[in-house]
């Protein structure tokens, strides 16, 4: 039986992601030690008429929070990366490694880079998090 | 020619005597600048018997193309010889300031040939004619002192200063020459054959400009290069967290070597990134002439078991090679390492081979305290590593063991194929179990297993140039991948003629439009790609004239054909008698001798090497 599919860039998605992130003992390991929250904007495209902000706050090795943002301007978080939904779509069907993706410029990122260099490893497993909800991408 | 100075400074040690000659204009344009120019060169002047420490074997000093003009991150120059390491090619790129300064003061290049009865160092400025002056008093110094010194006894605060230290005039053979403090020609032994023309140093101060066909045209186009480079994220990155930036992606995928290349995880790696390094002990940047990027740190670490003063930091390859590699995170250590390797004028990556195998050995049993001095060379130990930096420069008991490198040290002890080295050169720190491209870089690289001769692990990392059909593929991938691995080791040797570094990744556009302003001709992409082609089959052609015999040389160290149980690379070896199979196909050479084809050295322009090189060969000459 075949699982049901949430779609993408809804709080439907993000509560599965959120989840499953707080599940991934390799997720817990690899971000031990990182402190940041993200906005992830999805930009529009598609059926998606405008953009979507995700927002995640990760501590730790856990999602302390996720939710779309309703009013982007309420927060000021320490990253964002921002995409177009098929850009999202290539990350999370693993057919575009995000390093790739920010050295091709298809995922725009604002933030400090230093610090977002040493989670390269965090960020993979955050990236194989997003495989585990079944996804249905609104293009 | 326009573009060009014109002259290069010819300088007989033996007799002091300096003369200019005119710049070879048909080799300048077949082969462009940088180590491909001198590689021609040195090809007139060296063969099989050439003693790599004789008079005879020139040191070559080569600007590229575009060092010193408003093109960005144009500092490279090379120095080049037969070396002293591994027999063949040396040739050793670097940035800095000394490049810049040798066009300002009129030259395109130095070939000093000879040795020197005395210490001796060569002093260039526009206000006098070129010197060589005494360096007596110099010798024994280390490279920071050496550069204060001449710069203050010349009374010229602007002079810049490439030298030796104490390494190179002990002919270590993988002495380095430094400028800028640490910009280090590293590789090779370049400075050992410096020193064995007691050439302790060279100094520079020049006011002119390279003369360009059309200011206006190329001003246009370094302006847009320059904007068009800053938007690039992987300058982004270099720009805050230093070569070494990287680290915890390349660890992630098996590209790190821990505990000799014997180990696929580390939990210390994650101490040794240089975003840790900008966070934590980093007072700075510092960089090279024209660069934006400024990719280097300036470090202090004031506290702990390895106080380290306010100095230029260690980057990727020195953080991997004296550190993961040695199973030795401690930030403070392994800068102390790269501090006395720069001071002493040590090659890091060749030092922490020869310390690794040094530590392999003693680890499994083939040598004891009784060979090392008393030393007990435990990985993660910082102790004894300080100790050996030291012996190797001043080759003392042990160290004096370590100074011949690694190869010399497997036939020493008995430990056939056991030193991770390709043709003498102990590789770069990026595993090729990790991305399978290096495995054929290494195998085919002109100076032995070297990691810039072809950076492949960028295109790897995901770093296309689709311009040239090179896209990055599957880590892991064996079949197919050579011929995009031979297109960008052609493509690398285009931009290393043009004397820009490839950190910048050079725009495409621009470049050929940069040499169209500088020439004042039209100049284009295939026209510069031809050219790189041609300079990495002529690096080829000399090899083989020097000896190489890839058969017996272009093989895949025994640790490396052992998988790894755990870590990124995830238990694979790559096939690299496939893929060294399929680009000898693209490459068109021949299998049984290694040699470039002649029909393919007669496309290339090479026709006379042809004739010279496939001469037992009848009915395949040209």
């Amino acid at each position: 039986m075949s699982e049901e599919k949430v779609t993408f860039a809804t709080q439907a998605w993000i509560e599965q992601f959120h989840a499953e992130i707080n599940k991934s003992e390799a997720y817990r390991q690899a971000a031990k030690t990182w402190e940041g929250d993200f906005y992830f904007i999805i930009e529009a495209e598609g059926a998606l008429t405008e953009p979507v902000y995700m927002y995640m706050d990760l501590w730790h090795g856990e999602s302390r929070g996720a939710f779309i943002a309703q009013d982007p301007s309420a927060r000021s978080p320490e990253f964002v990366i921002s995409a177009p939904v098929s850009t999202w779509k290539e990350v999370i069907e693993l057919r575009l490694d995000p390093i790739k993706g920010l050295l091709t410029k298809k995922l725009k990122l604002k933030g400090n880079m230093a610090k977002i260099m040493r989670a390269v490893k965090a960020a993979n497993e955050l990236v194989r998090c997003t495989t585990r909800v079944p996804t249905d991408f609104p293009l | 020619m326009r573009g060009y100075l014109g002259k290069i400074l010819v300088v007989d040690a033996t007799t002091g005597e300096l003369r200019d000659e005119p710049l070879n204009e048909t080799y300048a344009r077949q082969f462009i600048g940088n180590s491909g120019l001198a590689a021609r060169y040195l090809y007139d002047l060296v063969d099989a018997d050439t003693d790599p420490l004789g008079p005879y074997n020139p040191l070559i000093m080569m600007t590229g193309a575009l060092t010193g003009t408003r093109t960005p991150a144009s500092s490279r120059h090379a120095f080049v010889a037969r070396s002293p390491l591994t027999g063949i090619l040396g040739e050793a790129n670097v940035g800095g300031f000394t490049g810049r300064e040798l066009r300002r003061v009129g030259y395109d290049g130095i070939i000093v040939t000879g040795q020197s009865p005395v210490p001796v160092y060569l002093w260039l400025s526009d206000d006098r004619p070129p010197e060589l002056r005494d360096a007596s008093h110099l010798w024994g110094l280390d490279t920071y002192n050496t550069q204060a010194r001449i710069v203050e006894e010349l009374g010229q605060p602007r002079a810049r200063v490439a030298c030796i230290g104490p390494a190179g005039e002990n002919l270590v053979r993988y002495a380095a020459i430094l400028n800028a403090d640490a910009r280090a020609a590293g590789r090779t032994g370049m400075g050992t054959v410096m020193g064995s023309k007691r050439l302790k140093a060279i100094a520079i101060r020049g006011r002119g400009e390279v003369p360009l066909s059309d200011k206006e045209r190329f001003k246009q186009a370094a302006r847009r290069a320059l904007i068009r480079t800053q938007g690039d994220f992987s300058v982004q990155v270099l720009k805050e967290t230093g070569t070494s930036g990287g680290m915890d992606y390349f660890d992630m995928v098996g590209n790190v070597p821990f505990r000799y290349w014997t180990q696929g995880r580390f939990e210390g790696v994650d101490n040794l990134n240089g975003g840790l390094i900008a966070e934590t002990i980093a007072t700075g940047h510092t960089g090279c002439w024209g660069c934006a990027v400024q990719c280097g740190f300036e470090i202090e670490v004031p506290q702990g078991p390895y106080p380290v003063p306010q100095t230029d930091g260690p980057e990727y390859e020195t953080l991997c090679a004296l550190g993961n590699q040695l199973l030795i995170d401690d930030l403070g250590a392994v800068s102390t390492f790269d501090l006395l390797c720069d001071r002493l004028g040590l090659d890091t990556i060749s030092t922490g081979g020869a310390i690794g195998f040094a530590f392999w050995l003693y680890n499994n049993g083939l040598i004891t305290p009784d060979d090392t001095d008393g030393l007990r060379l435990t990985w993660g130990d910082p102790a004894p590593v300080i100790e050996l930096i030291g012996k190797i420069a001043i080759r003392d008991g042990f160290g004096d063991v370590l100074a011949d490198g690694s190869l010399a040290m497997e036939k020493r002890y008995q430990a056939s194929g056991m030193a991770v080295q390709i043709n003498g050169l102990d590789p770069g720190m990026h595993d090729p179990r990790g991305m399978s491209g290096m495995a054929v870089v290494y195998l085919t690289s002109p100076r032995g297993a070297c990691h810039n001769k072809g950076d492949f692990y960028q295109v790897e990392a995901g770093h296309d140039f689709p311009e040239f059909n090179i896209e990055s593929g599957d880590h892991h991938q064996e079949s197919g991948k050579a011929p995009t691995v031979a297109r960008h080791q052609n493509y690398r040797a285009m931009v290393d003629s043009s004397g820009c570094c490839q950190f910048v990744n050079m725009p495409f556009r621009e470049l050929p439009e940069l040499f169209s302003a500088a020439w004042g001709e039209e100049v284009s992409l295939d026209d510069l790609y031809t050219a790189g082609e041609r300079i990495f089959n002529l690096k080829r052609v000399l090899n083989l004239k020097l000896g190489l015999n890839p058969r017996q040389s272009e093989i895949f160290p025994e640790l490396w054909t052992r998988p790894l149980s755990e870590g990124g690379t995830q238990g694979f070896v790559p096939d690299w008698q496939l893929m060294l199979r399929e680009y000898y196909e693209y490459r068109q050479w021949d299998w049984e001798t290694g040699r470039p084809r002649p029909e393919k050295l007669v496309t290339l322009g090479l026709g006379d090497m042809a004739d010279e090189l496939w001469s037992d060969h009848e009915g395949e000459g040209c």
